[in-house]
């Protein structure tokens, strides 16, 4: 519930509430640790799954203040302030955050992606190579699970994924 | 022996098919002696061929110099000798170390320069959140190593969006004469009209869901909207949900869910709520099955809805066209009576209103030849400008190629003359041009002395030949002259006849004498240069090489037998 906000002084609440949106928007999330004297853990969870659907809610419906105040009611005005205002601060990177969830609509998408390029010198066939190598890996989130997947490929196989990757960016700049 | 034999026979083979004139065979790489040798080398040397010598001028590959770059510090690598983890110095940890390398991974920035939009006032809360809350950059991440790949990601993330619009506005949006919100807004709409296009079709597929009725909406976000509403209801009505498959739709369904009302422990209520939730939930889905039902009614009954309607409209249509027609008819009825008179009027009428007519048109010509005139001077005009528009529009991008190809060429040879800097520092210092200058120019003086000296004997030469021909001139005269005078005498005196004889013979005794000092002196020549020719075989020493020769001969006849004995026994 969001009304146990009223447990906390208004300026470690904003913080707090910056530190739920952090954690939306894909970087660390607050840590009990600091609110352990404040909450229980059951309380805690609960106030962190609330805030982070009530942050959600707001942007993805575009509420109005006064709306948002009503969603509030059960905290203090000071305290009801105070998440309104970390909620117009925060509202674009919200909507932005909502807005990648919802392009990764497929069942599998790509997370991060990384790559190193190595020069294979030689085999135990031949003694001078001297061909580059390419090794790719990618994060693949597949139903909130990460997959690593990691490719190999010489030069012909990279421009051919190359040429294809650019032929569907050229899809996506139509979209732009 | 024989092998030795084959590889000196193909080495000569192989000299001799490239063009070497002199005198080769397999004893000449077996039994060398300097000068032969020396004239071979120098026939190779300058066989080989010229070009390879200008490619080394050429500035190497960059790939060149990076593999030869990795092949040193490869090399470095390899002498440094293993050693176990505990003794390593930790410069060489990282080499020997291969857990040390980092993946990289990224994670999301919050910049302050990202939600700033152009012209666009920012609020309060935002400005204060940035100054006072938001953390340094590098203070956002849980791991360290992770910051320099975010940024990284983060910037040609940025970069290559905007490179992307460039060069879809330079191809694409300057051709279009819009500006670019114009462009923006256009490229929006389309892609509004084809998501909803799409939903469309996609709704139709299914026609017994609720949403097909939105099929009537026009704007896109209307149907969302629709699509919103729609989602609160069948938020209720688990067995709709399962049939779409919009992942935002479980969102709100998630969300809504996750706002628990309250904690009731005790159980006779939970079983109490339960029950009369199972009551509710049937209730609830008898009301759908009905309100479906009905729908379904209703559709049924809608089409011969709308044709009633239509009949209705036709009719009413018809109706009132004869009632016009009644009146017209009714109009003349009442003028019947007094005919004559009426169709008088008639006729002025008639001509009055074709006189007004005739006058019309004549201003409407009046009036109509200046505003085409008009308009043909602004088509002309518009036509102009277009010609030039479209002509500058080819110049811009006759521009940017321009641009692009002068940066592209900028590039290459900054990267050659960068190259060309590290060779020069590669290439070792410690030669000294002077030194080699000094070299040549002392070989050119000494030339030049040796050139002064050859001229001087050369006009000895030409001294002595002179005087030789001098000499010989005179003698000739002296004997012409004497030959005539004693000719003369010895007509008349026998002893002069005699002595004319003896002066005969002189003369041809003293030619022969000539003679034969020329001969000894070609001969002498000829001497001299057959002693060199002897000297110079002398040093090929050609009786050794001959003896060697028979030797190997004998050599290899001596193995020949003994395999051919071999052969036999075996």
């Amino acid at each position: 519930m969001v009304s146990l906000l009223s447990g906390l002084p208004v300026t470690d609440c904003v913080k707090l509430c910056h530190r739920v949106v952090d954690g939306l928007c894909g970087r660390d999330p607050p840590c009990r640790a600091d609110y352990s004297s404040t909450w229980s853990l059951e309380e805690w969870l609960e106030l962190l799954n609330s805030l982070t659907a009530f942050f959600r809610l707001a942007v993805g419906n575009n509420s109005s203040d006064e709306v948002v105040l009503a969603g509030l009611s059960g905290v203090g005005s000071s305290h009801a302030e105070a998440v309104l205002s970390v909620l117009r601060a925060r509202r674009d990177e919200i909507r932005r955050a909502l807005l990648d969830r919802t392009n990764s609509i497929s069942s599998a998408t790509l997370q991060d992606f990384d790559w190193q390029l190595k020069l294979a010198l030689s085999s135990d066939k031949i003694s001078s190579l001297h061909t580059p190598l390419l090794s790719l890996s990618l994060d693949v989130r597949e139903n909130t699970a990460l997959r690593p997947v990691t490719m190999e490929m010489n030069r012909e196989e990279l421009n051919t994924l190359i040429s294809s990757l650019e032929a569907a960016n050229k899809v996506v700049l139509q979209l732009k | 022996m024989s092998a030795r034999f084959r590889v000196g026979m193909s080495l000569a083979q192989a000299c001799q098919d490239i063009g070497y004139k002199g005198e080769i065979g397999y004893q000449t790489f077996l039994y060398s002696n300097e000068p032969e040798i020396r004239s071979l080398l120098m026939f190779l040397v300058e066989k080989l061929p010229r070009e390879r010598a200008e490619v080394s001028d050429q500035p190497t590959g960059k790939s060149v110099v990076l593999q030869r770059a990795i092949a040193a510090v490869i090399k470095a690598q390899l002498a440094v000798p293993w050693l176990p983890s505990n003794c390593r110095l930790p410069l060489f940890d990282e080499t020997q170390c291969p857990g040390a390398l980092h993946s990289f991974h990224v994670q999301s920035l919050s910049l302050p320069h990202c939600s700033k939009g152009p012209g666009k006032k920012q609020l309060k809360e935002v400005m204060d959140y940035q100054r006072y809350i938001l953390p340094p950059v590098t203070a956002q991440f849980s791991r360290h190593t992770s910051v320099l790949a975010s940024i990284l990601e983060q910037h040609i993330a940025e970069l290559s969006a905007a490179q992307e619009w460039d060069n879809e506005w330079n191809s694409q949006g300057l051709l279009s004469r819009l500006t670019p919100q114009d462009y923006h807004c256009r490229k929006l709409t389309r892609m509004h009209k084809r998501i909803k296009e799409q939903l469309h079709s996609a709704t139709l597929t299914s026609p017994e869901s609720p949403l097909s009725r939105l099929c009537s909406t026009s704007d896109l976000s209307e149907l969302l909207q629709a699509f919103r509403c729609s989602d609160h209801v069948l938020t209720k009505g688990t067995h709709f949900t399962h049939t779409q498959k919009f992942t935002f739709t479980q969102e709100v369904a998630a969300m809504t869910s996750s706002i628990p009302t309250g904690h009731q422990s005790e159980n006779d209520i939970q079983l109490c709520q339960q029950e009369e939730l199972t009551l509710l939930q049937q209730q609830f889905h008898q009301l759908c099955s009905d309100v479906n039902q009905l729908a379904v009614d209703i559709k049924h009954m809608s089409v011969p809805y709308t044709q009633v309607l239509d009949e209705l409209k036709q009719n009413e249509l018809g109706n009132s066209e004869k009632e016009e027609k009644i009146q017209v008819k009714k109009k003349t009825i009442d003028l019947l009576p007094d005919a004559d008179s009426n169709l008088l009027k008639l006729q002025v009428l008639v001509e009055a209103s074709a006189k007004r007519v005739v006058n019309l048109a004549s201003q409407w010509e009046k009036h109509r030849a200046p505003l085409i005139d008009e308009r043909r001077r602004l088509k002309e005009i518009c036509s102009n400008q277009d010609l030039e528009s479209s002509r500058k529009l080819s110049e811009i991008k006759t521009l940017h190629d321009r641009i692009r190809v002068s940066t592209e060429e900028a590039k290459k040879k900054e990267e050659i003359y960068k190259q060309l800097v590290t060779d020069l520092e590669n290439l070792p210092q410690d030669l000294s041009r002077s030194a080699y200058t000094q070299r040549i120019l002392e070989i050119v003086s000494n030339i030049k002395k040796q050139k002064e000296e050859i001229k001087k004997i050369l006009s000895d030469t030409k001294e002595l030949q002179k005087e030789i021909n001098n000499l010989t001139g005179k003698l000739d005269r002296t004997f012409a002259v004497t030959d005539e005078l004693v000719f003369k005498d010895a007509k008349k005196d026998e002893s002069v006849r005699k002595s004319y004889k003896y002066l005969a013979a002189l003369h041809e005794n003293c030619n022969q004498l000539i003679q034969t000092i020329e001969d000894t002196g070609t001969i002498l020549r000829e001497i001299r240069d057959l002693e060199e020719q002897i000297e110079t075989e002398n040093g090929n020493k050609t009786v050794a090489n001959l003896e060697r020769i028979l030797d190997d001969y004998k050599a290899i006849r001596q193995e020949n037998s003994a395999l051919a004995a071999k052969v036999r026994d075996g």
